[in-house]
């Protein structure tokens, strides 16, 4: 029986594509007898390797979305998250390294530190993810370890200390030297399972002793115990163990391994460095959000005895229905235990309960704090909460940013448009911030989210995992109205054409708001508007923000305050000072000199200082104002507001300019006035296409 | 509206020899910890501000959000005391820079690079540097002499804060203290703060080449900065 936190560890491999993270994910999945065969990534039996679920990654040989595997190594419990090497994916990326305590960074020993593997580190630096490292591909032409070990130094401010040595490199790559064992590690059989251990060849002998002191320099940094027993010559393995344990955990430390995963060597080393170094979920802190004390942080404890707390981080439609991958972070879940999910305050009965391996699923009746399971037909989102519903805790914000950017999304055929409607319905329970609605005037899909490259991304994947045949539009920012200065209004609504009359007077004024809501304010004295009548005329202010009189855009920021008016006994009704609220707003709205808003987005950029410069010019040649930079190793953070309309293709523009090494993350900040000429522009544009609109 | 030029902690210089300090030349404020050096750095950089000067915050410990929140509420408390009616944030956000170097990673050549950079590259030309966080014991005279030729080479004044230590008394001949006693020379303003009871006193140590005697010092409030006198 395993200890069952303590020999559980939830990690994620994380890596640069082609680094060959796919292939040793299929070699740790044999190796802990989960897979009983390997496939090549792109493997000419037309398989595919194991965890590769989606459609697109199989043909790219890439991994886009993130599944949860479980395995176990040596009386360990292992879910591996598989990780989006993307840094386009941020909503997958956040999600998988939310849920993982640790990873095994994998770099290739001829390419070495790349850019994606610079951002993928910085990313887990961002979520404070300890890691191993393992070097891959040590067999190939050209491959230096050392190199890479060195460029996870410099370029990754890593402390990174090898935790072996290869015996041969390139095509004589043999197997490696345990530096803490100090023993040679020969990986045998037709697929490298059986582990021999033998002496040090003579011939490297002195070097793996230069390595081993290296590596007890390092690690006697993190035990006073060991460093004693150095001087005093009596080090054993589990006072290396231990203090390297402690580094690695505590982010002070990265051990590295290396081999081939291709040729099979090294995968076994690095699944013993999982047990041994990387954190079980009790050492790692999670965070969650009581939404009863304003989003106060509040810290979650690894304990089953405590009221369960889980989030949903992954959704999959299998054929039996919705599968949830769902993390438990605090207390424990059975099967028919009630849960509520935070969002929808919906309550949910665990139905099934399972574990997933790579390509089965076991039922399982419990799972405890620190595990990943998975639950089936579960109506639920990505992101959501499960509490057993006496705490009301989120583990993110439930803050959804409204979407800035949208475009038209047309299928091409009947086919197509079911298809389309199953993945836009599927995406928008996956992503909060993707949403999609049909367009009442024009008929047409529209699609809208927090950039370009979020909604391109979705577009793919309608067409690749879906197989729609679908044509969008270019994208649109979305703009909105705003008025400027105060103005008055006094409008009487009056028909009289047999029958009922309808009349109704208001009177009062439009000004802006700051915090750029809508707000109605009653100050009506001695009943000038009968009470009954007023939700209807806020009813008909409301309904001309939906569309302003300059460009038609969507109104904010707005206050309306009525202060008097007059009614008739038998003419007035809620229907009349509905319209008189509508022709009071027309009556002010241009009065109160609206202007144009464009949506202004946070812009955070990170790569090495070198490009500094240029990032800069070319956020400044898009209206953009730097607002601060940030110096950190060699390192550089620039921050800066840009109106979206100019963000349109930065990215290709900023992996010219950087060689791809500096990523950027946008988020929308504000609305802002957009300049004269813009504003000129915008409005003749609308013209030609009301002009267009009208031909037939 | 009040009118904050008349109540800046900066109106001491008013009563010095240049009134100010001036393009290529170092400033410091001395003081013990906790009597509230960045507070009095952001007073100074809104001097500035309000002037319509453009300004470079280089900031060696916090991040560039804390440091606009320190602005920000600063700024709010200045609205309250001053009765401001515009909202100067958006200018301010306009002309001023924020610059962090966490980490250890403040270098002279770095600093001389980034400057360079705001002015070739967005022509941000500052007119005024701010350095918080500095620390004048380990920094070595190399880094003054740096800052000194970065004031020359880009015409900006360069503001700096320095901890002093009660328990170090050391003065030099010129009545400098410690930590800028063996600094003096690089320096053209140098001012004490000294907190006394419900006051804080600003006096002047060091007015340019003007071998002054004279007592300046102004009285400003402790929580506002602003000056009584």
């Amino acid at each position: 029986m395993f200890n069952e936190i303590q020999n559980l560890r939830n990690i994620g491999i994380s890596a640069h594509i082609d680094s060959g993270k796919t292939t040793l994910t299929e070699r740790i999945l044999y190796y802990t007898r989960q897979i009983f065969a390997i496939h090549e990534v792109k493997g000419k039996d037309g398989v595919g390797a194991t965890m590769d679920s989606m459609e697109l990654e199989k043909e790219r040989g890439i991994t886009i979305a993130s599944a949860a595997t479980h395995c176990e190594w040596k009386n360990h419990r292992i879910n591996i998250i598989d990780t989006p090497g993307h840094v386009d994916f941020t909503i997958e990326v956040e999600r998988a390294l939310r849920v993982m305590d640790g990873a095994v960074l994998i770099l290739c020993s001829v390419g070495g530190v790349q850019s994606q593997s610079i951002t993928v580190d910085r990313q887990m630096n961002r979520y404070k993810v300890p890691r191993i490292a393992f070097i891959n591909k040590c067999d190939r032409a050209g491959a230096n370890p050392y190199r890479v070990v060195k460029q996870l130094r410099d370029k990754l401010n890593h402390n990174a200390v090898l935790m072996q040595i290869p015996i041969g490199l390139e095509n004589k790559l043999s197997g490696v030297v345990d530096l803490v064992s100090m023993k040679a590690i020969y990986f045998e059989g037709d697929n490298g399972d059986e582990v021999r251990t033998d002496r040090i060849p003579d011939d490297i002998l002195k070097e793996a002793g230069a390595k081993r002191e290296e590596l007890l320099d390092a690690a006697s940094m993190f035990s006073d115990e060991l460093m004693e027993a150095i001087f005093e010559d009596r080090v054993n393995e589990d006072l290396i163990y231990r203090a390297i344990r402690y580094g690695t955990i505590s982010r002070q430390l990265t051990p590295v391994f290396l081999g081939s995963a291709y040729k099979n060597i090294g995968i076994q080393s690095v699944l013993d460095g999982v047990n041994s170094y990387l954190p079980n979920p009790t050492q790692v802190e999670n965070i969650a959000l009581d939404l009863d004390h304003d989003e106060k942080q509040v810290s979650l404890k690894t304990a089953s005895d405590m009221p369960a707390v889980a989030l949903a981080f992954k959704l999959e439609v299998t054929p039996y229905g919705q599968l949830t991958y769902i993390r438990i972070y605090q207390g424990s879940l059975r099967k028919g235990d009630n849960l509520v999910i935070i969002r929808s305050r919906k309550k949910i009965k665990v139905g099934r309960l399972v574990r997933m391996h790579a390509d089965e699923m076991e039922d399982i009746t419990r799972a405890v704090a620190g595990d990943i399971v998975a639950l089936f037909g579960v109506e639920c989102y990505s992101g959501d909460t499960f509490t057993d519903g006496s705490l009301n805790y989120s583990m993110s914000s439930m803050f959804v940013p409204e979407p800035v950017i949208s475009l038209t999304i047309t299928p091409n055929d009947n086919q197509s448009q079911n298809k389309m409607s199953k993945a836009l319905n599927r995406f928008t329970r996956e992503d909060p911030t993707f949403r999609s609605y049909v367009d009442q005037e024009s008929g047409e899909t529209i699609i809208s989210g927090m950039g370009e490259l979020h909604l391109d991304v979705y577009v793919e994947r309608i067409k690749r995992e879906f197989g729609a045949d679908v044509v969008t539009g270019i994208p649109q920012v979305a703009y909105r109205e705003s008025i400027t200065r105060k103005a008055l209004f006094d409008y009487t609504h009056k028909k009289q054409t047999g029958g009922a009359g309808q009349y109704g007077r208001i009177a009062g004024f439009m000004e802006p708001s700051e915090d750029g809501s809508y707000k109605f304010v009653n100050e009506v004295k001695g009943g000038a508007i009968p009470t009954e009548f007023l939700p209807a005329v806020d009813k008909g202010f409301k309904s001309c923000l939906k569309k302003g009189q300059l460009l038609g855009f969507p109104i904010i920021g707005m206050k309306i305050t009525v202060n008097d008016g007059k009614s008739h006994s038998v003419d007035s009704s809620e229907r009349a000072f509905s319209f008189a609220a509508i022709g009071a707003f027309r009556q002010a709205y241009l009065k109160a000199k609206p202007v144009i808003l464009e949506p202004v987005m946070k812009v955070s950029l990170e790569g090495p200082s070198e490009f500094q410069g240029g990032v800069m010019a070319s956020i400044n040649k898009r209206r953009g104002l730097i607002t601060s930079s940030t110096e950190d190793g060699i390192f550089t953070t620039i921050d800066a507001e840009v109106p979206l309309e100019e963000m349109f293709g930065y990215a290709t523009v900023l992996r010219s300019l950087t060689q791809g090494k500096t990523e950027f993350t946008m988020e929308f900040l504000k609305y802002a006035k957009v300049p004269e000429a813009l504003a000129e522009e915008l409005k003749s544009r609308m013209r030609e296409k009301t002009k267009g609109d009208k031909k037939p | 509206m009040r009118d904050f030029i008349s109540v800046s902690p900066l109106k001491i210089l008013e009563k010095s020899s240049r009134k100010g300090l001036g393009p290529g030349n170092l400033g410091v404020l001395i003081a013990r910890a906790g009597v509230g050096k960045t507070t009095f750095l952001i007073n100074i950089a809104f001097d500035k501000l309000f002037g319509r000067k453009k300004l470079v915050h280089i900031s060696l410990e916090e991040g560039p959000d804390k440091v606009r929140s320190y602005y920000n509420v600063i700024y709010s408390d200045l609205a309250k005391t001053l009765d401001l009616t515009e909202n100067h944030l958006i200018h301010i956000e306009r002309d001023r820079m924020i610059l962090a170097y966490v980490n250890q990673s403040f270098e002279i050549e770095r600093l001389r690079a980034n400057v360079k950079n705001l002015i070739e590259n967005i022509q941000f030309r500052p007119d005024v540097l701010i350095l918080d966080g500095l620390d004048f014991e380990k920094a070595g005279r190399t880094i003054f002499e740096g800052l000194k030729e970065i004031a020359k080479e880009f015409e900006v004044e360069i503001w700096l804060s320095a901890l002093s230590h009660r328990h170090i008394d050391e003065i030099n001949e010129r009545g400098i203290p410690y930590p800028c006693h063996e600094l003096d020379d690089l320096f053209s303003i140098i001012i004490q703060l000294r907190p006394e009871q419900s006051v804080i006193f600003l006096q002047l140590l060091k007015d340019h080449d003007n071998p002054m005697i004279r007592d300046i010092s102004i009285r400003v409030d402790p929580n506002t900065f602003l000056a009584l006198d």
